[in-house]
Order: structure tokens, then C-alpha cells, then sequence
């Protein structure tokens, strides 16, 4: 159509003007195959890439839908190279399947022989390949499954795997819906996950991934085994657990550093499945300690590479994917890809907040010019040093100062990355400190605390980056970060993304030291958020009254 | 009977300087006389490169009045339409390539119509023809029907023969001792297959004739159509060829603005050297191939030239400049047609020659004469498959085998013609664009282009996260702005940047200010610039200029500001422009020598100190050469009308009028004297005595004695040859004395004359050379 509202460029990007009569429709139709990578406020854009396109194969969406979408919504004529390029991509996907043979077991056959030949041929398939049966298919060892799906992916021939799922052990698990449901968009979740087999559910922080999990749990009804990043989080899956479904306490484990329980259904952290002794894992034996029906994995882009490996071996079990973007900053994305399975459900942030599901938040970056002695300072320092320097420069606490006196009577988070800085800034706020070395007991109290409003405001090192729920946070202020990670950012931002309770709008502070890498680092970040759709502005510490 | 010299003399004027325009070699160097018009027209060379250029079908054509002359004698066009086997639709296409045939005087019409080959023709087709064995093989004349053995045949006889049929005409012997040998055997006892050594039998013409059933050809060679192409949108094409359109251009403006700033050097050999092609690719962001190929474009086009120094550099020309003040388009049919016309291969950059050098762009090696022929064959048959059609590189080199059947391009020429006219945009989506079409009908591909140019756009999207998107074709006042101030993200119907500290920088270097880049952007934005952008370019003006650099040629430096203030201001020191860039530090802009000698001369003591420090700003010159006329390609040189026509009136003069009859013309000598048409000629005796009126025109026009042109000589005996008459010819021996005799030529091939003497009954060969002089001898 010649006023369409897609352009569709020849590096393979979907530019969408969001202002756009058709941009909703041409949103969503586009959503199966291409991956947004940046959504600022006028164009949106969207990248197809062949993991894109394999996603939407596995969707059941063929070549021809997507040319067609293309063509329609297109205001230019699309490059026809491109439209050759997607009905090649998608066509490798599924042209090799993984099944069940009733005599020989796990086989991998080949709808074109050809196909079957490049990868047998292939020096990465080899020992992951048994007896060659016939023309079209070939014998593969059960264990190999996960790894022969991460080679085919790396040699462009996705394998689609139909060999079905062990059911595992039943559990009874039901949903207490009382008072509260499903929202819409969590319940589609759960249906594409199940619908599908397995796979990775995309949600923005505080669209309630939990509940999407509790909602597959309740669905297979089977033992369950949950993966996640550490043991506040753990304590947090059982808690929702407990509330939200028929699971009583007893029937949830907790294996972590501390306890090492295993139950129907057991929550184990990352950590501790990758404690390694005189170079073995020493709990592996947890993955087989009971007949899992499924295994969930929380906060999936932060999979450490040992627990890929596992789950290579795990390829018979049912497995769920949670996460808030499918970007590593490894990435190793194709690796989820093959190994925990294909995207099935994604809803971007804006969409979930403007269904008021979440908070609108306003992000501001603070500049403050560093007084000339610190400058000095920084100057003539060892480039392994500057960003610390330039984090924890002094100045940021007057700054830190104001915008807590600005937000007063708001539940307030101050987050850094470097431990002295936090000290300084707790004692001079006069707040509570939580960093990695405080007890899960004394988080708790604190948490609970901040929860009711006991305590406004809360100092936090990067350990409440993940999976701990500070319902009315409604202002973050970040002194200090990893490195420009735009992940951490993201997980940040989710802090204070809960809906409030009276609809206001959350607000993002991020103190940044002008004219250091301080400022490259949170450009980078940022650039993140306004690719979201944040609303971002800069100020000047000036201009917030703070005296140089 | 009839002649071609006789035929081509009964010509018209405006006939004449087609034949010429068709066959411009019969113009170069100009003909004197319509005999020797006819005796180039005849010769092997010229021959040779007239059917070089003719479709398969006028080939067809004329293997088939080959065949038929010798079989029922000069066939009429009707008889070649059946027996090529044409359907009625296909009749006319085949009238059509007699037609061309007749027009190139490859063939000749009788008075009656019937069609002969024009003398030579028939060698110059070679052997086999129409997949016949030569003749001679087996009983060519034997009475009868060959094939009447036949219905005795042991089985598989038939099976053999059909084999053979449509040619080629020679089969393997099977093995003996099976039953396929017996049957071959039983078929060369019978006359209808004949060994032609140990291994291999052949089917003599009058079988193969006879089993064709009077037909020459099993089917017409049509032009392939190409109905299975691909058809594309109009609108993609259009889009696609205006797209690489103005990739291309920007990309060779591109190329001069580096050039101009860092010209690279030209090697030895003539070419650019490999570093700094891949340095040129990599700047341009595309491969080395297609970097290759718009230095080339851009050299051809005359916008780069070696600038002829002591050690030479490729720089912009004087052109350059006026090309790239202009629109797109008309840039764009600039480089269309420079990229028509070049003889350059560019696809061959990069590969290795016979020595194993690598060779380089703009190596003058790379020119090849039959390049541009190439390039407009392979528009001309993307031109003529239907509109939309995208044509593959095989189904153009079938095109062109059909087209050119001796002289097929090589496929992987062509698949480098098609990527290079993608590039430019000529084609789109792999079918001719409007663009490409009006550039080979030679009209105004400018205009083309800009008809599918889509229309610029004013307007770009300015963006928190600090990107920019123009949703369409930028105007040139914006696409400026955009190359000043942000960098290209990715093109295509739209274009995406991003706004970066460097590239504010940069506008801010190039001497804009932080207000008038915002007010610039403020313009073009739809909707206000995000604050986000606006507190970039604020923030970057604000560290623009903090350090400052300068050119200075020397310095002094003291403890004692009062002693340097006081050289700043010293009028004698004035000539060596001193200054004070801090109270302890002055710069001169005159050598370390010369200030130190002002300053000794002063009465100063001053000591020379190491020069490290100081800043020696070389600003290369702006460089420019006129570009070298482009030689133009020799392959398209036709002669236009007018020089043809100039050469037909030349003609004309020496030639009796063209409305007197054949015979007539042969019964009159220019010099009047009448002779007996009928008569025998004058016997050779007294010849030499100037009796030349006793000889029969023309060959004694003009001159004394002997034909005045040994051409004329050759083109009588190729008709003789043909029409198997008797001539008499006078030889010249090794001492000197002429002889005259009657003989019948049977061919004249490589500088030889084979003819038979028919009253000694022998068989003479004799070199042209020896030849004085050829008379028709009429009976």
C-alpha cells in the first residue's frame, strides 16, 4: 500500500511509524517474525532475523504470511532480495525434525536428503549422529539431543523437535483464583508456552512473570523443578507459590547454599547448581532426583553457560523460559534458541503499561561537573580505575541529596555498584543499607519495612538488580552501574515499574559524572531506555540547586 | 544468368548505403568500383564477420537454400519456410530472416524470386551443414530412392537412422559381433550408411535428405521468449533501479570527496594499487568488487584521471566539480552512459593474469573491444523479453547464443554485466528498469530516472534515543544536513541516523555553530528536537574549541615575560611576525634560523634548541587535471548514411548506369566498343596489344590490359565457382609470360584458384597472385 505505515529497509530493518491509523495493526502482525530492537517515540524499529524468522516457523507461520505482511503494510516497495532472503530462511527451519521412531528411538529425519547429507558431512555433528537408517533419517543418542539442536542452529538448519516431552511425575497444581485472575496477556502466555511445548515467555519486568509460571505449573499439573538467580528470589517464587496456588509450604524445596530440599516442586538457584568441588558439579544429582515434569527457568538471559550445558541433557523435559528481553549481552541468544526452545509469547513494555499493567516512569540523567581537583584526579588516573573514580565522585551525594529531598514521602531506592560509596551515601541519607553480605533475614525485615512504608528510603548494592519485589518503590536513583550494562538497566527500571496504587508515574534517576566515562557508560544505558520508549531527559545537577 | 556482381550492380543508391550501413567493413578503406564493392562483399574475411553478427535463424536460412540449391536448385522463400518446417504463425519470421539475409547480401533474389547464396557464403558456413554429412559422401547422385532397401531392413534399422536424421551425421560403430553391428553393417551394404573410418559410419546426404522428406531442418530456430521469467511489479522495479541509482551515485561522490583529500597513488603499470582499493571499499562500506567497479564507473565517466605528476595520483578531474553540482539523475545518466560505451572489464579486477600478477583497478590492460557490444547485447535482450522480466545470466546467454550463434559471450561476462547494471540501477529487481530502457534506445536516461525518483522528503523524525529517521528520499538540503551533522544508520526507502558527540563534532569543525545546527534540525523536525539531541549538541559546542591548534615555524622561551613582551613588540622583528602565546612562550613564523640570526642580530644570545614541539600543519593543495578525451569504443564505429552514400556516388563514377540490364552490361565495354554478346570471346592472342575492346566487359574496364582490380578477379571466379560456367583466365608463369586458358573454378580458398581444365581434363591449382586477368566465357 503507498501510505503504509512500515518501510521496510534493505538491511533487513522494519522502520514503524507508530503515529500511524495502521501502526497497531501492523504492530502486531509483524510481532511473530521480527524482533524489536528499539521503540522511541515516533518509529519503531524492527530487525528480522533468521532466529526471528525460525521463531515465527515454530509459531506455525509460514514464508508466505510474512511476505505478505511485508507487502502489505509496506509504504515502499519492498527489496525484492529481502523477500527471497526471508522465504529462504524460514524454509531451512523443520526441514530436519527430531522424533520419536517406535523402533530405534530418538531419530533425526530429514524432509530433504539432501539437507541430511550437509550435516552429517559436517565435522560438528560428528559423534552426535549414530547408525544412518536410511536415505532420510539417522539415529541420535538421547543425550545428544540439546547438543545436536545447538549444532544445527550454529550450521542454519534448525531442527523442529517433535520427539514430545517425558510427562513426568503428576502433582496436583491449581490456580487460586480468588479475587484475582490471570490477567489476558499472562494467560495467552501460559496457552503459546503450552501450545508449543517449550520455549520462552518475554515479558517487562513487573508484568507478573511469576504468575506465568504458576499458571504452566498449574497446567502440567507434574513435578516442577524452578531455576533461579538466587536465594531472595527463591524465597519470593515460593511465597507467590504458596499465595497464588494450591502448593502448601510443605510441598515446596528450597535447594540453595543453605537448605537442600527437594520437594514435588523444588526452586534451586543458579549458584548452586553451578558449585563446582575438585572440578565436578557436585548437585547435579538434583536434576535427576526426581521425575520432573517442568522445568522453569527464571530470568533466562542471565543463564550462566554451565546450566546451558545441563539443560542440554534435559531436552526431554518440558521447559519454560522466563525473561524480560531476549538480549544477552553474551550473546548467546541462539543458544536459548535451540536449547530451552523457540520465543512463544512477547508483549513489549509500552503495550503492557498503557493496559496499565505496569508504571509509566519518566527517566532523567543528572550531569554533574566534577569539582577541578576530582578532575585532576581523574585525569591522571589508570584507565582501570576511572569509571570508580568517576562513579562514587564525591558530588553525588548533594545531588543524591536533592532529589531524595525532591521525592520526600516516596518509597526511594538508591542503587550503586561499589560498596564504599553505598556506605557513605546510607550513613550521610541517614537509610538502611542492604549489599550482598546482609542476612536474608535482616533483607527481609527491611524489605518488609519498605513494603509498609516503615522506611522510605533504601540503600541497595547490584544484589536487588534481580527477582525481589519492592511493591511501591516509586523512585530509583542510580549512582553508579556495571559498566553501561543496558540489562542491568532494564532490571533497574523494573524496580520501580509496579503499578502504583494511585496511578503515578515512577521516576528514574541516574547520577552520571560529566565529561568521564561515567557519561559514555550511562550513554549507553540510556540509549536503551529511549530505544524502550522511555521519555529521557538530561539536566544539570545546577539546575537541580546543587552547588558545584 | 544472373550474378551477384550483376545484382548488386542493379541496386539502388539507397539499397547500396544500406548494405554499406549494415556492413561497414565493405566501407573501410572505400571500395573504388561496385566489382571490387562485390569482391569484399565475398570474401571470407567479410563473410566471416557478417555471419558473426546474424541470429540463428537467418543461419538456419541460409544452410537451408545451401541445401536446397544443391538438391532442387535456387529455392524460392516459400520453399525455405517449408523446408525449415516452419508453422504458418512462424512463416513470417522466417520471411523476416531471408529478409536480413538479403539485406546483409548474404543471399541474393533472382528476377523470379528464387534465392541465391551469395558466392562464398556456402565455405564460409563450413562443412556440415544443416547437420548434413559434406557432400561427396557416399553416391550423391545415384538415381533413385535411397530409402527403398529399407523394407527389407533387419529391425533397429530404422531406430539407427533416425538417429542420425537430424544430424550430426556421424554415428559410433557398436561393438562387433552384436546385433546393432550387424544392423550397421546390413545398412552400409545397402548404401544408406557409409564407413567413415574404423569407429565411425556416416549417413550419406541423399539418405539424410531423403528421410527428412524434403525438409532441411526439423524446426525453425525461433527466438527464445522467455515465458517462464519471473515478471516483477512495475513498482518494484522502479523503486529497486532508483534505489542502486542513487546508491551509486552517492557512492561516487563519495569516492571523489576521498580522493580528493587523500588521492591514492597510481603503480607503475598503470593501475590502483590493492591497498588502497581495499582502503577505498572499506570507505565506502561496500566490497572490494564493487569498489573496484565504481572507480572504474567514475574513471570512465572522466570524474578521475591520473594526474600526470612526477609521482602520479588518481584526483578528481576538473569534470568532477560540474558533475557533482548537479541532481541526481543527470549525475546518474553520466555514469549510464559512460558505463555503456566503456570497454573497461572491472569484473576482472582482483584476479590473476597469465603472468599471476593480481590485477588492479584502473589497469589500462583491462580495456577489451568487444565489452561494449557486450553491454548493449545484454540490454538489448533484457529489452526485448517482456516488461517486469527478470531475466537469470543463463537466460541471457541462451539470448545471446540465438542471437550471435558464432560468437556466444561467455556466461560469466554476462553475469557480470547483469550485477554491474543492478548496481547501476539500470536494472531493478533483475529486470530493465525505465531508466535502462530509454538508456539504450539512446533516449534521455536522465529523465527516466527522475520519473522514478521517488519524491524527496523534507522531513526527519528526531528521536529521544538520539536517532533520526527521514521516512522517504531525503531532499538534497536535508540529506546535507544529515551528512554534516550525523551518521548514516541504513538506507533504503527510508534513511535512519544517529546523532552522535563525533558526528556533532564534525558539523561543528566544518563551522557551524550549536544555534544554527538546532535551528536547522529545528526545521526539518517533525515536531520539536528532544532534549535529549538539543542538550547533545549544547554539550558537545561546549567542549568544542577548548584546546586550540596552530601553525607556527619557530619559538623562543624564557623565564622573563619582560623580555619577550618586548620581542613581540620589536618593529625590527616585525617581518618574522612574532607573537606571544603565553608570557613565557612566542612563536615566529620564520625558520629556527632565521629567528635565531634576528635575535643574535638584536644583541640576544639565544640557543638553538630542539625543534620537537613544533606544529607543521601541511595542508594538502586542492588538486585537479582536465580528464583525457575517452577514446571511443572502435566496435560502434558504423558509418553514418551520409559517408556511406559519399561512397556509393564514388561508385557510381567508375560504374556504367544502373538501369542497363544485366547482359547488357557485360556486352558493353566502357570505352564503347561494341561486342557480340553472343559471341566467343576474342581469343587471348594481340591481348597484350592493347586489343582490350575484343575483351567482354567489365573486367577490361578501364584499363589496358589484365582486370584492374585483383579483387574483381576473385569475385568472378567465386560466381563461376558457384555457378559452375567456365571462365577464361590468363596466368602469369614464373617467367613471366601470361597463358590463357578456359577452365571451370571449383573454389577459391586461401589465395588459391582449384579449377578444372575441361579440355586437358586435368585439375589446376594455381595461386590468385599469378591470376592477371579473368573473363566470363560465354557459350
Amino acid at each position: 500500500m503507498p501510505d503504509g505505515p512500515l518501510i521496510v529497509q534493505s538491511d533487513k530493518t522494519l522502520l514503524l511509524e507508530v503515529d500511524h491509523d495502521q501502526a497497531d495493526a501492523c504492530r502486531r502482525a509483524i510481532a511473530p517474525f521480527a524482533e524489536l530492537e528499539r521503540a522511541p517515540e515516533h518509529v519503531h524499529t524492527y530487525r528480522l532475523t533468521p532466529l526471528g524468522l525460525w521463531n515465527a516457523r515454530a509459531a506455525g507461520h509460514d514464508a508466505e504470511q510474512v511476505v505478505d505482511t511485508l507487502l502489505q503494510y509496506s509504504r515502499y516497495p519492498v527489496p525484492h532480495a529481502l523477500l527471497v532472503d526471508v522465504a529462504e530462511t524460514m524454509s531451512r527451519y523443520g526441514r530436519l525434525q527430531l522424533v520419536q521412531d517406535p523402533v530405534h528411538g530418538l531419530v533425526l529425519h530429514a524432509l530433504d536428503p539432501a539437507v541430511l547429507a550437509e550435516v552429517t558431512r559436517s565435522k560438528r555433528t560428528a559423534g552426535l549422529l549414530g547408525a544412518r537408517l536410511d536415505e532420510t533419517d539417522v539415529v541420535v543418542h538421547p543425550s545428544e539431543r540439546g547438543h545436536l539442536k545447538q549444532v544445527l542452529v550454529k550450521l542454519g538448519w534448525p531442527a523442529e523437535d517433535l520427539a514430545g516431552y517425558v510427562d513426568g511425575e503428576a502433582h496436583e497444581i491449581a490456580l487460586l483464583e480468588d479475587g484475582w485472575a490471570l490477567r489476558p496477556y499472562q494467560k495467552q502466555a501460559v496457552d503459546g508456552f503450552f501450545h508449543g511445548g517449550s520455549g520462552v515467555v518475554v515479558l517487562p519486568c513487573g508484568a507478573g512473570k511469576t504468575l506465568v509460571g504458576a499458571g504452566a505449573m498449574a497446567r502440567s499439573s507434574t513435578t516442577t523443578l524452578i531455576l533461579v538467580t538466587n536465594t531472595v528470589s527463591a524465597r519470593q517464587w515460593r511465597d507467590e507459590l504458596v499465595k497464588r496456588t494450591s502448593l502448601t509450604e510443605d510441598e515446596i524445596g528450597e535447594y540453595s547454599g543453605t537448605r537442600k530440599e527437594v520437594r514435588p516442586v523444588t526452586i534451586a538457584t543458579y549458584q548452586v547448581l553451578t558449585t563446582k568441588r575438585k572440578g565436578v558439579y557436585t548437585h547435579l544429582e538434583l536434576l535427576d532426583a526426581r521425575d520432573w515434569g517442568l522445568i522453569v527457568y527464571d530470568e533466562v538471559h542471565l543463564l550462566p553457560a554451565p546450566i546451558f550445558r545441563m539443560t542440554a541433557d534435559l531436552q526431554a523435559r518440558r521447559r519454560l523460559g522466563l525473561t524480560a528481553t531476549l538480549v544477552r549481552e553474551d550473546g548467546r541468544e541462539d543458544e536459548v534458541f535451540s536449547l530451552i526452545g523457540p520465543k512463544r509469547f512477547d508483549a513489549p513494555w509500552k503495550d503492557i503499561e498503557s493496559q496499565g499493567y505496569i508504571a509509566p516512569a519518566e527517566c532523567v540523567e543528572v550531569r554533574l561537573t566534577l569539582p577541578d581537583h576530582e578532575r585532576m584526579a581523574y585525569a591522571t588516573s589508570e584507565p582501570e580505575d576511572r569509571y570508580r573514580l568517576a562513579a562514587t565522585a564525591s558530588g553525588k551525594n548533594r545531588v543524591v541529596d536533592s532529589l531524595v529531598a525532591r521525592h520526600a514521602g516516596e518509597q526511594t531506592l538508591v542503587i550503586g555498584q561499589y560498596l564504599d560509596q553505598l556506605h557513605e551515601l546510607a550513613e550521610h541519607l541517614g537509610a538502611d543499607l542492604i549489599t550482598g553480605e546482609t542476612t536474608v533475614r535482616e533483607r527481609q525485615r527491611l524489605f518488609d519495612a519498605f513494603r509498609t512504608g516503615e522506611i522510605t528510603t533504601l540503600v541497595v548494592s547490584k544484589v536487588a538488580n534481580f527477582s525481589i519485589d519492592l511493591p511501591e518503590a516509586s523512585v530509583a536513583i542510580q549512582v553508579s552501574g556495571s559498566f553501561g550494562s543496558r540489562q542491568e538497566e532494564a532490571q533497574r527500571l523494573g524496580r520501580i515499574m509496579r503499578p502504583k496504587a494511585d496511578g503515578k508515574t515512577a521516576h528514574f534517576y541516574t547520577v552520571v559524572a560529566r565529561d568521564t566515562v561515567d557519561q559514555e557508560f550511562a550513554a549507553h544505558r540510556q540509549r536503551f531506555l529511549a530505544e524502550q520508549g522511555y521519555a529521557y531527559t538530561i539536566v544539570d545537577a545546577e539546575d537541580l540547586g546543587v552547588a558545584r | 544468368m544472373a550474378t551477384f556482381t550483376g545484382y548488386l550492380r542493379a541496386r539502388s543508391d539507397d539499397e547500396l548505403v544500406a548494405l554499406l550501413v549494415r556492413r561497414p567493413d565493405l566501407a573501410t578503406p572505400h571500395p573504388a568500383t561496385l566489382a571490387s564493392l562485390a569482391a569484399r562483399a565475398t570474401s571470407r574475411s567479410s563473410l566471416d564477420r557478417a555471419l558473426t553478427w546474424v541470429d540463428a535463424l537467418v543461419l538456419q536460412v541460409l544452410e537451408s537454400v545451401v541445401v536446397l540449391t544443391s538438391t532442387v536448385g535456387p529455392p524460392t522463400t516459400a520453399q525455405v519456410q517449408a523446408a525449415v518446417g516452419a508453422a504458418p504463425d512462424d512463416a513470417p519470421r522466417v520471411a523476416r530472416a531471408v529478409q536480413d539475409a538479403v539485406a546483409l547480401a548474404l543471399l541474393w533474389p533472382d528476377d523470379d524470386g528464387t534465392l541465391h547464396v551469395t558466392p562464398g557464403v556456402t565455405d564460409a558456413l563450413g562443412a556440415s551443414v544443416a547437420g548434413l554429412a559434406p557432400p561427396g559422401t557416399g553416391d550423391d547422385d545415384a538415381p533413385g530412392d535411397p530409402l527403398a532397401d529399407l523394407v527389407d531392413a533387419p529391425p533397429g534399422a530404422t531406430s539407427v537412422l533416425d538417429a542420425l536424421t537430424w544430424g550430426p551425421a556421424v554415428g559410433l560403430v557398436p561393438p562387433p559381433g552384436t546385433a546393432a553391428a550387424d544392423t550397421v553393417t546390413w545398412l552400409v551394404g545397402h548404401g544408406l550408411l557409409t564407413r567413415a573410418d574404423e569407429r565411425h559410419v556416416l549417413l550419406p546426404r541423399r539418405v539424410a535428405l531423403a528421410l527428412r522428406a524434403g525438409r532441411t531442418h526439423r524446426a525453425p530456430a525461433l527466438a527464445p521468449a522467455f515465458a517462464d521469467a519471473p515478471v516483477r511489479d512495475a513498482g518494484v522495479v522502479a523503486a529497486e533501479s532508483a534505489r542502486a541509482a542513487e546508491q551509486t551515485v552517492r557512492l561516487v561522490r563519495q569516492l571523489l570527496t576521498r580522493w580528493e583529500q587523500s588521492p591514492p597513488g597510481v603503480l607503475r603499470a598503470g593501475g590502483l594499487g590493492a591497498r588502497d582499493l581495499r582502503r577505498t571499499a572499506q570507505a565506502l562500506d561496500v566490497d572490494d568488487t564493487h569498489a573496484a567497479w565504481l572507480v572504474e564507473t567514475a574513471a570512465t565517466a572522466g570524474l578521475l584521471a591520473d594526474d600526470g605528476e612526477e609521482s602520479p595520483s588518481f584526483v578528481p578531474t576538473l569534470e568532477a566539480d560540474v558533475w557533482a553540482a548537479q541532481d541526481v539523475a543527470p549525475r546518474w545518466a553520466t555514469l549510464a552512459r559512460a558505463w555503456l560505451t566503456s570497454a573497461r572489464t572491472p569484473w576482472l579486477v582482483g584476479e590473476r593474469d597469465d603472468r599471476g600478477t593480481r590485477r588492479a583497478a584502473l589497469d589500462p590492460e583491462l580495456t577489451r573491444p568487444w565489452v561494449p557490444r557486450l553491454r548493449r547485447a545484454v540490454l538489448d535482450v533484457l529489452a526485448s523479453a517482456p516488461r517486469g522480466a527478470a531475466l537469470t545470466a543463463d537466460d541471457v546467454h541462451e539470448a545471446l547464443r540465438w542471437r550471435s550463434p558464432r560468437s556466444v559471450p561467455p556466461l560469466s561476462a554476462i553475469e557480470a554485466v547483469l550485477v554491474e547494471a543492478g548496481r547501476l540501477g539500470v536494472v531493478g529487481a533483475g529486470a530493465l528498469a525505465s531508466a535502462g530502457r530509454a538508456l539504450v534506445a539512446d533516449e534521455d536516461a536522465g529523465e527516466a530516472l527522475a520519473a522514478d525518483l521517488p519524491a524527496p522528503v523534507d522531513e526527519i523524525l528526531l528521536q529521544g534515543d538520539l536517532t533520526g529517521v527521514v521516512p522517504g528520499r531525503p531532499s538534497p538540503d536535508l540529506e546535507d544536513l544529515l551528512e554534516l551533522a550525523a551518521d548514516v544508520e541504513s538506507r533504503g526507502g527510508a534513511v535512519t541516523v544517529r546523532f552522535t558527540a563525533d558526528s556533532v563534532l564534525r558539523a561543528l569543525d566544518a563551522g557551524t555553530t550549536a544555534d544554527d545546527l538546532l535551528t536547522r534540525l529545528g526545521a526539518a523536525a517533525r515536531g520539536r528536537v528532544p532534549q535529549p539531541l538539543e542538550y547533545l549538541v549544547r554539550d558537545v559546542a561546549r567542549r568544542h574549541g577548548r584546546l586550540r591548534a596552530g601553525a607556527a615555524s619557530s619559538y623562543v622561551r624564557a623565564d622573563d615575560p619582560a623580555l619577550l613582551a618586548g620581542l613581540a613588540d620589536d618593529p625590527r622583528l616585525a617581518s618574522l611576525r612574532p607573537r606571544l602565546l603565553a608570557p613565557t612562550v612566542l612563536v615566529a613564523d620564520a625558520s629556527p634560523a632565521e629567528l635565531l640570526e634576528a635575535l643574535r642580530a638584536r644583541g640576544l644570545a639565544p640557543v638553538a634548541e630542539d625543534a620537537r614541539g613544533a606544529v607543521v600543519h601541511a595542508v594538502a593543495p586542492e588538486r585537479r587535471v582536465r580528464a583525457r578525451p575517452r577514446r571511443s569504443a572502435p566496435v560502434h564505429e558504423r558509418p553514418l548514411p551520409q559517408r556511406a552514400a559519399s561512397v556509393v556516388a564514388t561508385l557510381r563514377r567508375g560504374d556504367p548506369p544502373v538501369s542497363a540490364p544485366v547482359t547488357a552490361v557485360r556486352a558493353t565495354g566502357p570505352a564503347g566498343a561494341p561486342v557480340d554478346a553472343g559471341g566467343a570471346p576474342a581469343p587471348a592472342a594481340g591481348r597484350r596489344g592493347g586489343a582490350s575492346s575484343a575483351l567482354p566487359a567489365p573486367l577490361t574496364r578501364g584499363a589496358g590490359r589484365g582486370t584492374p582490380e585483383p579483387g574483381d578477379a576473385l569475385v568472378v571466379l567465386r560466381e563461376a565457382a558457384q555457378a559452375r560456367t567456365a571462365v577464361w583466365v590468363e596466368i602469369v608463369g614464373p617467367d613471366g609470360r601470361a597463358d590463357r586458358r578456359l577452365v571451370r573454378p571449383l573454389k577459391v580458398e586461401g589465395g588459391r584458384l582449384r579449377a578444372l581444365d575441361p579440355r586437358r581434363e586435368a585439375e589446376l591449382t594455381v595461386a590468385v597472385h599469378r591470376i592477371a586477368d579473368v573473363t566470363h566465357a560465354t557459350d
